[in-house]
Formats: C-alpha cells, structure tokens, sequence
C-alpha cells in the first residue's frame, strides 16, 4: 500500500507525469478534479474551494473562521483517501502531510527557470514575459501555502525522497526513475494502517455536563422543541467497525433522533474539519445499518436554517420580533 | 435589474436583489392554471375547503383558486415562525390567526407557498387532523426536498426547486419581497449567507 506525492515546480508538467504514474501503477490519482468532485460531494462550493487549493489568501485579514477551517479540511480529504486507497497526490503540501511516513514516497520535479519557461511558451502558447510571471505567481502560492499549514520550507530538499530535474530527461524516463524508486522502497508491502495511523486523531468532542456539544445543537433542539418534534439527544451509537477481539475500534453516534420519523440527524455544522470523517462515517452507517434512516445537517443547511428566520449573526436583525410563517 | 410589470411600475428597488428570476411570471401563471385544473378535478363537486398558510400563500392562493371552476370555500391561518433560541418568548410554536369555522367532515386542502424543511406544515397538518376533517391533503407552490426534514405529502405540486433562497410571489424574507410578481434568488449580501 503506497502514497507517492509529487511536488512540482510549475512548468515541469508534473500533472503529465502524476497522472501517466497513477495510470501506471493502477493508484488513485489526487489532482485538482478528483478533489473537487470530493468538495461537492460534502455539499461545499467550488469557490471555497479554489480559495484554499494549494493557496491561501495573501490577505491576513482574510485567513481565519472558515477559510481557515477550508483550508485544514484539505489535508482531512487527503488523509481520508489514503485510509481507503493508494494514491499518487499532485502537490497539495502532501510530501509535508505523509513526511517520513512509511509507505510514502515524495518526489520532487524541478527544472531550470529558462527551461520551465520554454515548457509553459510551447505548451500554454504563453509569451516568454507571461510563462516568468506565471511560474514566480506559483511559486509564491505554493510555498505559502506549505508554510501556513505545516511551516516548512518548500524549497527545503530533505522534504523529498527523490528530486528530479527535467531539463534532460524524457518524461518517460522520470516515469522509469519514480516506479524503479517505489520498487526500491518495497513500498507496497506496508500495510496501509501503518500510512495513516495517528495522521487524522480522532477528534474528541467536548461535552458539557450532559448539555448538548455546542450553540449549533442548542439551536437545533430548541427549533424541534418550537415545532414539538419529539427527539431524543445521541441515544444510540452504532458500532462501525470491531477488531478480532471483538473491541470497538469505531463508533458513531448521530446527534439527534426524531422517533415519530424514525429518522435520525447529524450536525456538523460549525466545524469543518469534522465534516469528511462524519461523512465517510455516515456513508459506512449506511452501509453497515441499511434500515437506519439518517440525514446530515451541513452547515450550510444550518446557515440556511438561520437565515430563513432572520437569525444570522451578520443580518440586519429585522424581523427577529415575530417573522410570519413561510 | 431594471424591469417594469405591465402597469410600467418600476420594480427597480426590489429587483437589484435579486440575483437569478428562477420562476418567471409566465412560467407562474401558466403552471397555477394547471394546478387549478386538477384540484378541481380531484374534488369535483365535493365543496371542498381551501386553507391558505398566510402569508407566503397570499399571491398563490389568490390565482389558484380563479382556475379552480368548482365551487368552493376558503380560509386561512396563521402560524408563528420560529424566532430563534434568544428571541423566542412562548417556547413553543402557536397559532395566530385561526380559521373561522370547523373543518369536522370538510374535505380541506391546505395551500402553502413553500415546503421546505417541513416543520411547519407538519405542525400545521397535525394540528388541522385532530379537528377530524373527512380528508385533508396538502397543495404546495414551491417544494424543495433539499432541506426537508420532515416527510410531508404533498398531492398538488408546482415546482420542485434547488437548494437556493427564494423570495417572491408571496415568499418573504424579512417581511419583504414578497410583492415581486416571480420566484427570485436573493442575493447573498440580503441573506448573510455564503452563498445566493
């Protein structure tokens, strides 16, 4: 079970040589599509995620709340697949996520500055002015983006395993070069646990004596209480998956349980970065419990929520006194 | 967005918060028309009861019943909307205009502007089936499965839509909107929300 992670500086074609790799190697390809496709699939906007992919605003002002929480479920994403598939990852700071890790193999693809310019003048038709400002403008991005996350140097050379240089080389040859140097590493025969353990901690949510976790909860119970939906706060966990011992190693416990739909509710709203682990734990729910009906409140529902009773924060506060039905 | 309806009235100042028309007028008139036409062939000659949701059933109501060619009766009611953890006072949701007259025996149908997370109409189907109505089904403008929480049965629908925030033709935010003459997307700087 492996992760290759390629790190390209832009002009090199790293995306040519990621994608015939993980074509190669049968492995999952992680590139800008597939990610988005992720992104949709968890009910988020292109945009957010164009704001946050392999960049983060140069504006301070602008990185924090959800930006930021955006910006984290990134490395999330990346760790979830890799539980799950092996993969061949296009840049996305992943040599710093799976750094030193077993299993993983980091490359980086580098050329010459004159070099990756001709590549962007042939290939983009870019003129020689254009290509030098493209390549500096994705430099900058990029090693920001790794220092903001993991404050590593992207330049640094101990991040990679393998450091390629086109200039001279066919990318067939790099290609021959990245799969001899998986051989090598007997990279396939970790056990893919061994890859991701301890990379995504489970999170813990704090609970208050018997409270509900957070003001996103409170409100939730408190509108069912409104509209006199009977519900029942987490009363019943679900086991997901045991070891040979038979001892729990997952679990999952939806937020809310509506007896008179027979429906139960998970919210995730609020915090981001739990919203991919609670998906793929819903999905497995479903999987595992088909009778069980489950429906997951994103945040943007709760947003909706909210705002269709004039109750966002940043709204104008109008009609909180007595809003009219519909 | 500057447009004029057919009196030459300038919607201007409504409409430039309007992102996307969804449901145009004409679209409107012409599926209400439909709608109409099949509540009155679903109730024939029966004398059934509407019971219009106020106020995002206003417009709605209004034209549906000129399409409906049986006779009829009409009522409506009035719920309070959930006012948020902070604000809200009784606790619990209650309602503010009642119908005149009982529904014991009546064939009702209860006509709502939209659907969505379903909390309300449930509140309400429950609250009109415990006056023992003969049968009481639900006609609703707009229906978005998106949100919904609640299964609501819905025998007379118009327009299923997307997860977007919708104003118009009755449908309010904040109390306003509601005289645009189609189904708009509100703009997110009105909602506050990330997205339109």
């Amino acid at each position: 079970m492996a992760v290759i992670t390629i790190s390209r500086e832009p002009g090199v074609g790293g995306e040519e040589i990621a994608a015939r790799l993980a074509g190669k190697l049968g492995f999952l390809l992680v590139d800008k599509a597939h990610l988005t496709r992720l992104w949709r699939e968890i009910n988020l906007e292109d945009e957010e995620l164009s704001s946050v992919d392999e960049r983060v605003p140069t504006d301070e002002q602008a990185l924090g709340g959800e930006v930021e929480a955006y910006a984290r479920l990134l490395p999330d994403l990346l760790a979830q697949l890799a539980e799950e598939h092996d993969l061949v990852i296009i840049g996305r700071a992943s040599q710093a996520l799976f750094r030193d890790r077993p299993g993983t193999l980091h490359v980086r693809i580098i050329g010459t500055r004159d070099f990756r310019v001709r590549q962007l003048q042939d290939k983009e038709g870019l003129s020689p002015r254009r290509a030098r400002r493209q390549i500096r403008e994705l430099e900058q991005q990029r090693s920001r983006y790794i220092r903001y996350l993991y404050r590593l140097n992207w330049a640094d050379i101990t991040l990679y395993d393998l450091i390629i240089r086109m200039d001279r080389l066919s990318i067939d040859q790099a290609l021959k070069l990245i799969m001899a140097a998986a051989a090598e590493m007997r990279l396939q025969t970790v056990p893919r646990r061994r890859i991701v353990e301890n990379l995504l901690p489970e999170l813990t949510e704090p609970r208050g004596d018997g409270q509900f976790v957070n003001e996103a909860e409170r409100e939730f119970a408190h509108f069912l209480e409104f509209y006199r939906i009977p519900y029942e706060y987490e009363p019943r966990t679900f086991i997901l998956e045991t070891d040979q011992e038979g001892k729990t190693v997952e679990a999952f416990t939806p937020d809310f349980y509506l007896p008179e739909q027979d429906l139960y509710i998970e919210l995730t709203t609020m915090k981001q970065s739990l919203v991919t682990r609670k998906n793929r734990k819903v999905r497995k729910l479903r999987r595992l419990y088909p009778e069980v009906n489950i429906r997951i409140f994103y945040q943007k529902d709760f947003q909706t929520l909210l705002a269709k009773y004039g109750l966002l924060a940043n709204q104008s506060g109008k009609g909180i006194d007595a809003p009219e039905a519909s | 967005m500057l447009s004029r309806d057919k009196w030459g009235t300038s919607l201007k100042s409504l409409d430039q918060d309007i992102t996307e028309i969804l449901i145009s007028r004409e679209r409107i008139e012409q599926r209400v028309a439909e709608m109409g036409r099949q509540v009155a062939s679903t109730y024939g000659d029966s004398l059934p009861l509407l019971v219009g949701v106020l106020k995002g059933c206003a417009l709605f109501m209004a034209d549906l019943v000129r399409y409906i060619d049986i006779p009829l009766e009409m009522d409506f009611i009035a719920i309070q909307s959930y006012g948020g953890f902070q604000h809200s006072t009784s606790g619990a949701v209650g309602i503010t205009k009642d119908l005149d007259n009982p529904i014991e025996g009546r064939d009702v149908l209860v006509v709502e502007g939209i659907v969505d997370t379903g909390m309300t109409i449930s509140y309400l189907l429950r609250n009109l089936e415990a006056r023992q109505p003969h049968t009481i089904r639900l006609c609703a403008f707009l229906d978005k499965p998106a949100r919904r929480i609640l299964k609501v049965p819905i025998s007379f629908r118009g327009f299923e839509i997307p997860d977007r925030f919708v104003v118009g033709y009755g449908l309010d935010f904040n109390q306003r909107y509601r005289n645009l003459p189609y189904i708009g997307v509100l703009s997110k700087e009105v909602t506050g929300l990330s997205y339109a």
